[in-house]
């Protein structure tokens, strides 16, 4: 070949050889770029998920105080003035009345020790945690089961990740708290049957009672709203599901997937 | 006087004083090796500066420079694969990949020595030497791609310094696939077009160098300086 006839390959081969670097690195820029976007956004929503967390967690502490200052006025405000009704009317110059209406004021105020405890469980619920989720429901289970009205048996699936989201476990927590309260206040159940089992993307929380179950269609509005929405929405806020069944006579079963950690 | 000063030049001894005022009190010993490589880059240019215009008043008696940029070929091949292997750290486990590469240009290397001698220019290392170190800036801009965390890659001097590495040799691929052809035919119009090609991929290499210098002094901080 000639030297003047390879001049033009020579050039061209050069500018083709020079485009290609310049492509690459036009397209590492551009990649970095979305790159940057994408931490962004995802910071960004990091944020607003950071923010709903919080905005759960007083909410959950807001009820909390609530069930308190209701708990504190209608049952042992009740009970201890009841109690103090009672021993006020004692009249000591009839022992046999007399000795009734403090047996009386004693069974009082033994509902109202009964009715402090478990106001106490409910402020407990964070130290409990301290020990683990597994722990912390533990001990919700020991406490139903020394009432002597239920037969709580407790399975525990997979093994637990080395990481672990207090968040999500606190959340998680409560909304056993908030199931088991439903149980014992309104089902009439004498056997709960309670699964938490480790998956390789979250945890899964069965709860089953025998009781009397209900219509999720003919609750109350309100009723809805102070129990079932409660569990649902605290569940969504940590990208978790909530599935409800329940026959009327036949028992209830709520079942929680939440990604973990 | 001054006729060594041409536009290859005049780029190696910008980004060698750049290298020297920006890169005197620089942490990593690496970044700072580059101002030892850099003055033996100008000075190898100047002496065959100089000994090519010997050559070329007396034939006869003298050689030409090619000696010396074989020389230089050993100094480019450590210091690029100390400073790829610099870069690459914060990523993967570059030691055994960078040793491997070594070990095939030495290999290279000696056998051309041995068939040819010195006089001669090891083309053959050269060419080998041009494909690893574009291996090496591919596998660097691929480490980017899966690195999780995000680096302004437009204040990276480990970005900039590698991307001057791959124009610098991809640029000069076809020059290399023609190098008997442009050596044997000493066409003025291809001797021509041979130095303007070089001038040209040096001036983008020297430019991207400098930059990266400058980003390493004054820009921000790249994850390998952070080590």
């Amino acid at each position: 070949m000639a030297n003047t006839d390879i001049n033009g390959p020579i050039i061209i081969s050069s500018i083709i050889f020079l485009i290609a670097p310049a492509f690459i690195v036009a397209y590492i820029l551009v990649y970095n770029r979305r790159k940057k976007r994408h931490i962004e956004e995802k910071a960004q929503m990091k944020l607003i998920f950071d923010a709903e967390l919080i905005k759960t967690q007083m909410e959950i502490q807001e009820q909390t105080m609530q069930t308190i200052g209701a708990d504190l006025h209608d049952n042992i405000g009740q009970l201890l003035s009841l109690t103090s009704l009672t021993l006020n009317s004692i009249e000591l110059d009839n022992t046999d009345k007399a000795q009734q209406k403090i047996d009386a004021a004693i069974e009082l105020n033994l509902k109202s020790i009964k009715e402090m405890r478990l106001l106490g469980r409910l402020l407990h619920g964070e130290q409990l945690l301290k020990l683990g989720l597994e722990e912390a429901i533990r001990s919700e289970i020991t406490w139903i089961e020394k009432s002597g009205r239920f037969a709580v048996i407790y399975d525990i699936d997979g093994e637990r990740p080395d990481a672990n989201n207090a968040d999500k476990d606190l959340i998680l927590f409560r909304i056993t708290q908030e199931i088991l309260n439903n149980i014992i206040k309104h089902s009439q159940a004498k056997e709960i049957n309670i699964k938490l089992g480790y998956r390789d993307t979250g945890i899964r929380l069965q709860i089953i009672d025998n009781g009397t179950g209900f219509s999720i269609g003919d609750l109350p509005e309100a009723q809805k709203g102070m129990g079932l929405k409660n569990i649902q929405k605290r569940a969504e806020i940590v990208g978790g599901e909530v599935f409800i069944q329940s026959t009327p006579g036949e028992g209830t079963c709520i079942d929680i997937f939440i990604p973990y950690p | 006087m001054f006729g060594f000063l041409t536009v290859n030049t005049g780029a190696e001894l910008i980004c060698f004083f750049t290298a020297f005022f920006c890169l005197r009190s620089e942490k990593s010993p690496v970044w700072r090796l580059m101002i030892v490589f850099l003055f033996i880059t100008c000075v190898t240019e100047i002496l065959g500066y100089h000994f090519k215009m010997l050559y070329l008043a007396d034939r006869a008696h003298a050689r030409p420079n090619v000696w010396l940029y074989n020389i230089l070929l050993v100094f480019q091949a450590s210091f690029f694969s100390l400073m790829f292997n610099h870069i690459l750290q914060p990523y993967v486990k570059s030691l055994p990949v960078i040793l491997g590469g070594l070990a095939i240009f030495a290999l290279l290397y000696i056998y051309e020595l041995i068939v040819h001698g010195i006089f001669v220019y090891n083309e053959m290392t050269n060419t080998a030497m041009l494909v690893i170190l574009i291996l090496y800036s591919l596998y660097y801009y691929y480490c980017l791609f899966n690195d999780y965390e995000y680096h302004n890659v437009l204040k990276s001097a480990d970005f900039w310094w590698a991307t001057g590495i791959l124009f610098f040799y991809f640029g000069t691929t076809v020059l290399n696939i023609f190098f008997d052809n442009i050596l044997k035919g000493r066409a003025q119009s291809l001797i021509q077009l041979n130095y303007f090609i070089y001038r040209s991929v040096n001036v983008i290499f020297y430019s991207c160098w400098t930059y990266s210098i400058i980003c390493k002094r004054w820009l921000t901080p790249t994850l390998t300086a952070q080590l």
